[in-house]
């Protein structure tokens, strides 16, 4: 028998009457932890999902304040939680939604110092970061310890997801090898973002974190798909693990954790 | 995103019928894959760009020239400013 009290039973009903994920897979769910880097367009989403689907111990890294430029896309957090903490902000709505999970919370940002100890506490890890440095060093990490991570990007109208297996699928160098070049590639805070897209991007990605944690389906691992809101299309792009890739491939370059440069000055690994 | 055209006109030099973004386009313009990136204007970002699967050489935009039947992608980069410096 299942270790699900009857509220449980209850709360989670309509997952359970689905014979894919039935009592075990909500055992699963349970028993599971994900940590999700960022709580803001992305995080929102896939915090609010893996919430409400009972994941029984979800991880928030956040380092940012609650701005009012972020309610539009931010759901997570409501107009008085303007100038909290995000992952303050996010662990409250967590719990009106949810009080069944823990939450754990870290207002730090994570670094090549302390993200291999914090993955290593998760079954997965969903990006939801704003930024390339820390994206590449999610990854670096991700396959260094042979975790699972859920991809995501937005821009403007676009967002794209990819699931990677850590050391066993194809990672995010083994798709874009290095961090474009400053000045190519924009922030939402400079090209803009449709708030709706990171919702799609989001959930998307907690139904990856969900399908993977209970076996169910197909996740997309060797696979990256691209969102275009305006043609309301998607686009799969199939993912191969690259032999030349610098942390995952024959020889790897990347063997200890890299930072690249916040401050726009992007070097290249080992330079 | 897309703005290829997608049939041949009268009097136009022919072109070719690509596979872009998985989606069958005839293409008329120079024929390297920098000029079918410009073609896309703003709406094409910072892109990795693959021709029949093989992530190309940025350096070699200029250099390579498509051929009928090509399959060709864009591998957006999203996810964060690379800073606007």
């Amino acid at each position: 028998m299942f270790n699900l009290t009857e509220e449980e039973i209850e709360r989670y009903s309509r997952h359970i009457i689905l014979p894919e994920v039935g009592g075990r897979g909500q055992q699963k769910l349970k028993e599971a932890s994900v940590l999700v880097v960022g709580a803001g367009g992305l995080g929102s989403p896939a915090l609010l999902y893996l919430t409400a689907a009972g994941v029984g111990r979800i991880g928030i890294i956040e380092d940012d304040v609650v701005d009012l430029t972020n309610l539009q896309r931010q759901v997570l957090h409501a107009t008085a939680d303007v100038g909290k903490p995000k992952a303050q902000s996010a662990s409250e709505t967590m719990k009106q939604i949810n009080p069944l999970v823990e939450v754990d919370v870290y207002r730090e940002r994570l670094n090549k110092d302390n993200i291999l100890p914090l993955v290593e506490k998760y079954d997965v890890v969903v990006d939801g970061v704003d930024n390339f440095p820390t994206r590449y060093l999610i990854n670096d990490a991700c396959v260094m310890k042979k975790k699972a991570l859920v991809e995501g990007g937005i821009l403007r109208f676009m967002g794209l997801i990819m699931s990677i297996r850590g050391g066993e699928t194809a990672c995010y160098r083994c798709v874009y090898e290095e961090p474009p070049p400053p000045g190519t590639v924009p922030s939402c805070a400079e090209a803009g973002i449709l708030g709706a897209v990171a919702g799609v991007v989001g959930t998307l990605q907690a139904t990856e974190v969900l399908k993977i944690l209970t076996g169910v389906g197909k996740p997309l691992f060797n696979r990256m798909l691209q969102f275009d809101a305006e043609e309301l299309s998607f686009h799969e792009v199939q993912a191969k693990r690259n032999p030349k890739c610098p942390v995952c491939g024959e020889n790897p370059t990347i063997t200890e954790l890299v930072e690249y440069d916040h401050t726009c000055e992007i070097q290249a690994p080992g330079s | 995103m897309l703005s290829l055209k997608n049939e041949a006109a009268a009097g136009e030099a022919p072109g070719l019928n690509l596979e872009v973004q998985g989606r069958k386009v005839y293409y008329q313009g120079p024929a390297d894959v920098r000029s079918l990136l410009d073609s896309q204007g703003e709406s094409v970002l910072y892109a990795n760009v693959r021709i029949n699967g093989s992530v190309l050489d940025r350096r070699d935009f200029e250099n390579v020239l498509l051929k009928e039947g090509d399959s060709v992608e864009f591998l957006y980069f999203m996810g964060g400013g690379s800073c606007s410096t």
